[in-house]
């Protein structure tokens, strides 16, 4: 079953890469997605896709800031929450590694384990959070680089 | 032109002569004008000496225009002729700026001439029209075929997606194959367990009486003797969850006819794999149908042989969240929530009637509420739906949502609905949509999509799920999927539509009684019934919708194992109603619940592994075609009430219909611990 479906969804991404010429991001994107997002774009001027990424970056820093506030306060609900909330734009955007490290944010929030186990130590909980958090920051700065890069803001 | 001139020309009354000239000989005999107009010396031609003059002041008083070219157009019309002067000096007798016209018949002195001076005949305007006339033609031509492309295009299309289905086809042919094959290992597999379990027993018995909680322990690693475990009776008798479990898996013979009918079908695809879409006659003999050829036949929902085999294929070895499947899911999928019944009565799916258009539409654009607490998605949500030509308002949480469709519960024809926001989740805004608005469809898009969680956006009255982070692809299909009738093309959505529609039409009637219907003709076999309602149950919506990790093991795992049991269980003689919903019947139209289980009762179980009934006995069919309110899982318990009696009639196999009633069973055994999640994974 997987076989024959598999093919055909595999033709349809290439027929996307084809399309549109994105550069490659390396793990950081997915290009599937992010190149519809460049689709979008009425002409070459990246009208639709540029702001919304900056946007996206102005979101992050907001939210680091709420996570790092959340996190002296202890407090996994609102961390949960705000993983989710970054979880769902950077997964939009294709944004692949800021979505995982908010994946696992918010499921350490939730006090589980990313396999979906129960972790009752909140002090692990918090641990686990505060290194995801560190790492989501540092690859939104190099794919911040990357995308000013693309999007010709260079500064 | 002046306007008297074109009069005269087509007013041929007595005297031919035209107006236009008349006037040219009066001015021309007028001898106050000389210096400006006057005839030649011959008086065969005439000559405007002073062009600015002339048009200035005579043209005015004799033509009533001013416009020198006017005039010189009308002339040429009446056959005037400009006469030039190049011999000699090349310079006109009468000055460089002298205009001099000639016509043969125009003479000074022939002013009774007059009349055979006549406008040219109409040919040289024949042209004219010819031109205009051709001109549409062209046009007409490039319509034609800008439209024979635009068809072959769709041919095309319907070719490619013909192609899809019947790979689909094939493969869960194949998929069902190997399931009876696995049903039948496992059968085997749990007779050598009974086997043990029976040696065991006995020498137990031996030494101590009461040992009944070890066997289920032990049964409970196996799905058939798993739920016998409910009855631990501790009595003195030899084990009767063994006795029964071995009645249900002799029961189980295989249905050899039905087999053979299904291999039949898996060669006929196998045959039709390397042949064009024409081939597929070949197959349309299989459906039986006569009038299904070529093409067609993909478009003939009736005839797809997917009725056959989705509900009877589990999800083991597909990956039922891939979105070819999911999209070609051939009926609705559940709204009510899947443990009350009263839920169906707010919770149905029914695409929006209006008849639309647009782009993509038809008369009407669709409007589309997107609710999502995001910016980012929202924004790329609106644009994807922007570009798809629909009206998109936005809700920035659930509690907006809820207010925009209270002010107007019927302005939109689909919601799509991001599940964790701020105030009010995406879930419990739509219990509270279902009040006002209990068809609109609406779509969760999130990026949680566990099976449980899908289950309980389900549950809450949700259509469908849009995984984040979407798609385009992804996006056409919900547009597509849920708003067919406002498409342009329903056709062109190919089984999406075409399916919707068949859920429609086939609601209303009544299931069992449906003539042609694909299946029944199929299989040509009687056990073969199926339940036509177009409603899906929990357990197998959920397995559709499986994310793609979960495959084969898993989560799955659970689900699978009841649909077994089920399917065993029809085999045993008691005929369960697998209906495509199960027994949960969310979306369907509820006006049709009333009456449902007393025409199943009337008509027999309907089993639906053709494979596996054997010769169902009305009397314990009875006993299953309970009410579809009736969740799976009281099903599975009622087949155990079914064992626990048969169990004090040794096996007699026959009999358990008048103590089976739903009622009864539920006084009997109560309701099972957990049946909050044994809708779906039993």
């Amino acid at each position: 079953m997987a076989t024959a479906t598999a093919r055909i969804s595999n033709r349809d991404e290439q027929d996307v890469d084809e399309m549109s010429e994105t550069p490659d991001f390396g793990d950081h994107v997915d290009n599937t997605i992010f190149s519809q997002l460049l689709e979008m774009d009425d002409d070459d001027e990246r009208d639709f896709s540029g702001p919304l990424v900056e946007n996206f970056f102005e979101q992050a820093d907001e939210t680091f800031v709420n996570m790092d506030l959340a996190l002296t306060k202890k407090d996994l609900e609102e961390l949960s929450k705000l993983g989710h909330f970054l979880k769902g734009s950077s997964s939009t955007l294709g944004f692949n590694k800021i979505r995982d490290s908010c994946q696992i944010i918010q499921q350490y929030g939730h006090k589980l384990n990313v396999d979906g186990s129960d972790e009752k130590d909140e002090k692990v909980c918090l641990t686990k959070i505060e290194a995801a958090i560190q790492v989501a920051k540092v690859d939104k700065k190099e794919l911040e680089k990357l995308m000013n890069d693309f999007f010709g803001k260079a500064k | 032109m002046p306007p008297a001139d074109g009069d005269a020309a087509s007013a041929p009354a007595g005297n031919n002569s035209s107006d236009f000239v008349r006037k040219l000989y009066k001015m021309l005999e007028d001898p106050s004008y000389n210096s400006v107009v006057r005839w030649n010396s011959d008086g065969d031609s005439f000559v405007v000496l002073e062009n600015e003059k002339f048009t200035k002041t005579i043209l005015p008083k004799h033509f009533k225009h001013s416009n020198f070219a006017s005039f010189v157009r009308q002339l040429n019309k009446y056959d005037f002729h400009k006469v030039r002067h190049n011999e000699e000096s090349g310079e006109s007798p009468y000055g460089r700026d002298a205009w001099e016209f000639r016509h043969p018949e125009f003479r000074a002195d022939r002013k009774d001439n007059l009349d055979n001076i006549r406008r040219k005949a109409p040919a040289p305007r024949k042209p004219v029209p010819a031109e205009e006339s051709a001109f549409p033609a062209t046009q007409q031509l490039v319509v034609l075929s800008e439209s024979l492309t635009a068809t072959q295009h769709q041919i095309l299309a319907l070719q490619e997606q013909y192609y899809e289905l019947d790979k689909t086809n094939r493969l869960l042919v194949s998929e069902v194959l190997s399931l009876q094959k696995m049903v039948r290992a496992q059968s085997q597999a749990s007779n050598e367990l009974i086997t043990h379990l029976n040696n065991m027993e006995d020498r137990r018995r031996n030494s101590r009486h009461s040992a009944h909680s070890n066997h289920s322990a032990q049964a409970s690693q196996n799905f058939h003797a798993g739920t016998m475990g409910f009855l631990p009776d501790g009595t003195d008798e030899p084990a009767p969850e063994l006795r029964r479990a071995r009645e249900i898996l002799n029961g189980v013979s295989p249905d050899v006819q039905a087999d053979r009918e299904l291999e039949k079908l898996s060669m006929a695809q196998t045959q039709n794999q390397n042949g064009s879409p024409a081939d597929s006659a070949g197959s349309s003999v299989m459906f039986a149908h006569p009038a299904s050829m070529g093409i067609p036949l993909v478009h003939d929902p009736l005839n797809d042989s997917r009725h056959m085999v989705y509900p009877v294929g589990q999800t083991t070895g597909i990956d039922p969240f891939h979105a070819d499947h999911i999209n070609n899911i051939p009926y609705q999928r559940p709204q009510g929530h899947p443990n009350n019944p009263q839920a169906d009565a707010t919770a149905q799916v029914a695409a929006p009637t209006k008849e639309q258009a647009g782009s993509m539409w038809r008369a009407k654009k669709p409007h589309v509420l997107l609710v999502e607490d995001d910016r980012t998605c929202m924004k790329i949500g609106q644009k994807f739906l922007n570009n798809l030509d629909c009206n998109v308002d936005t809700a920035s949480d659930g509690l907006e949502a809820v207010e925009k469709v209270n002010r107007e519960a019927d302005r939109y024809d689909l919601i799509v609905m991001d599940i964790i926001m701020p105030n009010l989740d995406g879930v419990s805004a739509t219990a509270m949509i279902r009040v006002v608005s209990p068809h609109v469809p609406i779509v969760a898009m999130t990026s949680n999509i566990r099976q449980e969680d899908i289950q309980t956006y389900f549950g809450f009255g949700m259509n469908d799920v849009l995984a984040k982070p979407f798609t385009r692809d992804g996006m056409v299909r919900i547009l597509r999927k849920h708003l067919t009738r406002m498409l342009k093309d329903p056709q062109g959505s190919g089984p999406i539509g075409g399916n919707d529609e068949l859920g429609q039409t086939i609601a209303g009637g009544q299931p069992p009684n449906q003539v042609g219907y694909g299946p029944a003709t199929i299989a040509n076999v009687p056990q073969v019934k199926f339940e036509h309602t177009p409603i899906q149950s929990p357990s197998t919506a959920s397995s559709w919708h499986s994310p793609s990790q979960m495959h084969q093991t898993s989560p799955n795992l659970d689900g699978s194992g009841g649909g077994y049991m089920n399917a065993v269980g029809g085999g045993a003689g008691t005929s369960m109603v697998l209906t495509p919903g199960g027994s949960q019947r969310p979306g369907g139209p509820h006006q049709q619940h009333p009456h449902h289980p007393h025409q199943q009762q009337q008509q027999g179980g309907y089993g639906y592994m053709a494979a596996q009934v054997a010769g169902a006995q009305a009397a314990q069919a009875q006993a299953q075609a309970q009410a579809q309110a009736q969740a799976q899982a009281q099903a599975m318990r009622g087949m155990v009430g079914d064992g626990a009696h048969l169990a004090g009639m040794q096996g007699s196999g026959g009999g358990g219909g008048g103590d089976d009633r739903p009622e009864k069973r539920q006084r009997l055994y109560g309701p099972v611990p957990g049946q909050g999640g044994g809708g779906y994974v039993q």
